[in-house]
């Protein structure tokens, strides 16, 4: 019993995931006759080589947390800004053959400074007060954002090499031989270090750290939080061009590929609890050596070759369940909360969805001609974009319950998809026949629900951006563990059967797409029933106050296994939906992060909580249809460019727009235009009343021009966040001892 | 019981017992536990040592959740309202956490009803939490913790905010409670009119002890607790 106790604690839980892996790799590894006969100049040259790399990851770890501790603002984007510098490198050193000084004087000290006061200025700082899923999006937006960018100014077509400093020249330590390139990056990280602690010790770094408790606090007392702001997002980012400098030539140059450091980055500055620099290195620094020495010791007779990529997530999520978790700012109040949240009928979602499906029936069909423009009957290739867009609006809907209502934040649904492609394709078609019964797919949901269950078990303590970075450490995970391992038979490409309804086939591209549109539509009316029961009222309570919640009897713990099963149900049948709307897919190409991330992106700038925010995960399959048409009625190219533009940028700038409009597309759509729809009186009335508020003063007029009311007071509340300070964790680190409170009852 | 936060101490062997059917008080200056105390006996600060009795049997153990649904609701000071919910949704998700046995055989709908109608918000219950004035979701809060059919109600500071009026019409639910279902009340003031008027047991908390107990009456003729609570209840004035 008490064994069993210890083991639900947090350090327990990572203790026994940790030795389960230990003994495993242990025992592997044992098989391998590489292990047997290595020398010390193998262990010292892994060691010298492991140390080089950790003291990259360590790079791109310092920045992420030298700019969390000053701004609070957790940057996905380090790496990205990272890749670009390093890309400027490439253009101004082999390009346009500058000398190596003044090419790194440009990146590093001129660029990489701008682009960090860039994002300060215009972005940043204006989500000071942004709950943090918000803050936490905004940023994966910018990371988005530049990723794209870096493909448009560099097309991928021509592989480039950013060459290592001083080439392949080497140089021996005793037993070690070392390239100059490596002995460099080990220098630079000490550099580093060194002078980023002298930085924080001094008075201005002091002042850092005052501006990240209480910005306008720290303000009075003399330091000037702006600047402060500033400094920090130009260190930050001159360390990303740095580390994205050194980085490139151990790597191909290639935008995902010098994305992915993104996980190892995280995991280091986990470990250093996001606040400490010293750990934050020696984090690094480990999982760059047990990197190193997992590729040279432990070959794992061949199906565990790509073990090592499992190391930065196991690390990842055992340093997010195990390490005490520094100060985090949740529980922020929502904002921009109308007087009167009216939650979708029931009846109202199945109107919506007949009208969906009628508009798909005529779009696809070629029915509608809008006198100027003619769109045509959908072509196949029209029709097979429609599917694959309408399955991946499956998955981004399982986002709505679990992060739109239950308030928890998860970047994985891609591989909770994976698991569902992956169900389907072991036990359905397994099966005899040509096509698969599409009631098969409420069994994939159904197999899918336990492991959402158990990623619940196993992320409950955790929230707000732990609980994210969990989820991305589950779904690489996923994606680098279980999908590519040769025993799952999930690696290379898979053909997926058709569906069949009740024995008849569904011949055409376009009947399938019927199916996919009917689906959703179920779903729509499902959730909406779901968000009206007592199950999405107990989900929504948990998310504004767990500890509210546990006071009126909801079982948090077991209030998120359920609504994580909800979820993992949903995004597995997706999963399903989405390999057979493909045909054949590659799950080592398409269940990661890099796929998982537009759609996170795209549900929230729809507006996470609400199901018809799904359609905007089809946003950019639209654009591309949009664009194939303009081509073939032969618009100016201009036109054309523009379209494309916001295809390829458009998830990255709605994500950004969400510094101003947090609530997401769905919400604002739904405010200015309920009223049009003519059982929605109430509608009406509330844009009367905006429209004439509008005119009243602002706040800071008050008491001038008009008297103080009770509705000023809790106004006034909000804009001084006396009523937003809810922090519900932080009464519980005390320790009780001592005698007792007898509470009798009757 | 002691809880400690790092080093300094909140509370220290403080014992105190809430009788069956009796409205009792918890008063104390600024800072001398009586949250912490409150969050104990809820479950949300996690004692080792103290210990939590309800109904003759210890609670230490159990969760929060699982305290609630034994018949302890709370409200909170610093306020804990669910703030997207509409009033009435947020007493409904506590209303349908309670058995049947705890509605009184009544239905959901009807213990929400009532419990927005005792506090006076039935006709504010479609407005968001969230865009309440702060007085008001405290009433949110009451009924909320009254739809759970509670046992024992734990009032942290259940009537700032309100004025005179309003204050009044909470004491007379409180008394009105106790004297017709046996709840049992706990609560923490500032208002001592309120609390001394309500109450017929108080205890005084000063810098985590339980420094007297007794009648209000007692209560106000106590030196200690002249000095201790109401001294710098003066200072303050």
């Amino acid at each position: 019993m008490k064994v069993l106790q210890r083991l639900r604690s947090p350090l327990g839980l990572s203790i026994f995931i940790f030795i389960v892996i230990a003994a495993f790799v242990i025992w592997k590894g044992r098989e391998a006759p590489e292990l047997a006969g290595f020398s010390v100049e193998q262990v010292a040259t892994a060691l010298f080589i492991g140390l080089a790399i950790g003291a990259l990851y360590a790079l791109y770890a310092t920045g992420i947390v030298v700019v969390y501790t000053t701004t609070g603002i957790f940057n996905f984007s380090q790496a990205a800004v990272a890749a670009f510098c390093a890309f400027l490198y490439w253009q101004l050193r082999v390009d346009w053959h500058w000398a190596a000084l003044p090419a790194l004087g440009v990146v590093i000290l001129i660029v990489a400074p701008l682009i960090g006061l860039i994002l300060d200025r215009l972005i940043m700082r204006k989500l000071e007060d942004a709950p943090f899923v918000i803050q936490l999006l905004v940023t994966v937006g910018v990371m988005y954002f530049i990723l794209i960018g870096i493909g448009q100014i560099w097309p991928q077509k021509t592989p480039r090499k950013l060459p290592a400093f001083y080439g392949t020249k080497s140089f021996d330590i005793g037993p070690v031989n070392l390239t100059y390139h490596r002995a460099i990056v080990l220098l630079v990280a000490i550099v580093v270090a060194v002078a980023l602690r002298l930085l924080f010790r001094s008075r201005r770094g002091v002042s850092m750290r005052a501006v990240v408790d209480n910005r306008s606090l720290a303000a009075l007392t003399g330091a000037k939080p702006d600047r402060v702001s500033s400094a920090a997002w130009a260190i930050g980012s001159m360390l990303a061009a740095t580390a994205g400098i050194l980085i490139a030539p151990e790597l191909e140059l290639d935008p995902a590929n010098l994305n992915s450091v993104l996980v190892f980055a995280f995991a280091a500055a986990v470990l250093g609890q996001l606040r400490s620099l010293p750990l934050a290195l020696a984090g690094a620094l480990f999982l760059g050596v047990s990197r190193q020495f997992l590729i040279t010791f432990l070959k794992f007779g061949g199906d565990w070759t790509f073990a090592r990529d499992g190391v930065a997530p196991v690390v990842l999520l055992l340093a997010v369940l195990a390490l005490p978790q520094s100060r985090l700012q949740v529980g922020r109040v929502t904002r921009n909360l109308k007087p009167i949240e009216r939650t979708t009928r029931v009846w109202e979602a199945a109107l919506g969805g007949v009208v969906l499906i009628v508009l798909f029936l005529a779009l696809s069909g070629g029915w509608l001609n809008f006198g100027i423009w003619d769109p045509g009957a959908w072509n196949e290739i029209g029709l097979n974009r429609a599917r694959v867009a309408l399955a991946t609006a499956f998955i981004g809907m399982s986002l709505v319950p679990l992060t739109g209502w239950a308030g928890q934040l998860n970047f994985a649904p891609m591989a909770f998809a994976g698991w569902g492609a992956y169900l389907h394709l072991r036990f359905a078609l397994a099966g005899e026949g040509e096509t698969v019964s599409v009631f098969w797919l409420l069994f994939v949901g159904l197999l899918s629900a336990p492991l959402g269950a158990l990623v619940a078990l196993v992320a409950s303590r955790l929230s707000g951006l732990y609980l994210a970075l969990a989820s991305i450490a589950f779904l690489e995970l996923m994606a680098s563990l279980f999908f590519p391992h040769p025993a799952a038979g999930f690696r290379g490409v898979h053909k997926f059967k058709p569906f069949d309804v009740v024995g008849i086939d569904l011949a055409t591209r376009r009947q399938f797409m019927m199916l996919l549109v009917v689906l959703l539509v179920i779903a729509i009316i499902v959730l909406t029933a779901l968000r009206r029961s007592r199950y999405g009222r107990r989900w929504v309570a948990m998310h504004n106050s767990e500890a509210a919640a546990a006071t009126v009897g909801i079982g948090v713990a077991s209030t998120k296994v359920i609504v994580y099963a909800v979820s993992a149900a949903m995004a597995g049948i997706g999963g399903a939906l989405y390999g057979t709307a493909n045909g054949s897919v590659d799950a080592t190409r398409t269940f990661i992060l890099d796929t998982s991330i537009p759609i996170v992106l795209l549900m929230a700038i729809g507006g996470m909580a609400y199901p018809i925010a799904a359609l905007f995960t089809t946003f950019q399959v639209l654009f591309q249809a949009l664009e194939a048409r303009l081509e073939d009625a032969g618009a100016p190219s201009w036109l054309l460019g523009i379209v494309t533009f916001f295809r390829l940028f458009g998830p990255g700038l709605g994500a950004i727009g969400m510094v101003v409009n947090q609530r997401g597309a769905a919400f604002e759509t739904g405010r200015q235009n309920a009223r049009y729809l003519p059982w929605r009186q109430d509608a009406k009335a509330e844009y009367a009343a905006t429209k004439a508020k509008g005119r009243e003063p602002e706040i800071g007029e008050l008491g001038l021009c008009r008297p103080f009311a009770a509705a000023d007071v809790v106004a006034l509340d909000r804009k001084l966040g006396v009523a937003d300070d809810l922090a519900p964790g932080r009464h519980r680190q005390g320790r009780v001892e001592g005698a007792g409170v007898v509470v009798a009852g009757s | 019981m002691t809880v400690k936060f790092g080093g300094l101490l909140a509370v220290q062997s403080a014992t105190l017992s809430v009788g069956a059917g009796a409205i009792t008080g918890l008063i104390g200056p600024n800072g001398a536990g009586k949250t912490t105390l409150f969050n104990v006996i809820t479950g949300l600060q996690p004692p080792t040592n103290g210990d939590v009795t309800f109904d003759g049997r210890s609670v230490t153990g159990l969760g929060v959740h699982k305290r609630a649904r034994l018949g302890i609701a709370r409200t909170f000071q610093k306020l804990e309202a669910f703030n997207s919910l509409s009033a009435r949704d947020n007493v409904l998700v506590a209303a349908e956490m309670a058995t049947k046995a705890r509605r009184g055989g009544r239905s959901v709908q009807a213990v929400t009803d009532e419990a927005l109608e005792q506090v006076g918000l039935s006709d504010l219950a479609d407005i968001t939490v969230g865009t309440m004035p702060t007085a008001t979701a405290r009433l949110v809060e009451l009924a909320r913790a009254l739809a759970t059919g509670p046992k024992i109600l734990l009032l942290d500071e259940a009537s700032s905010g309100l004025n005179d009026e309003e204050t009044g019409a909470i004491g007379e639910l409180l008394a009105r409670l106790v004297r017709e279902s046996g709840v049992s009340v706990l609560l923490v003031e500032h208002d001592m009119n309120f609390v001394m008027g309500l109450c017929s047991q108080l205890y005084v908390l000063d810098l985590g002890q339980i420094i007297a107990s007794g009648t209000p009456r007692e209560m106000q003729q106590n030196a200690k607790v002249q000095a201790a609570y109401l001294g710098t209840a003066k200072d303050a004035a």
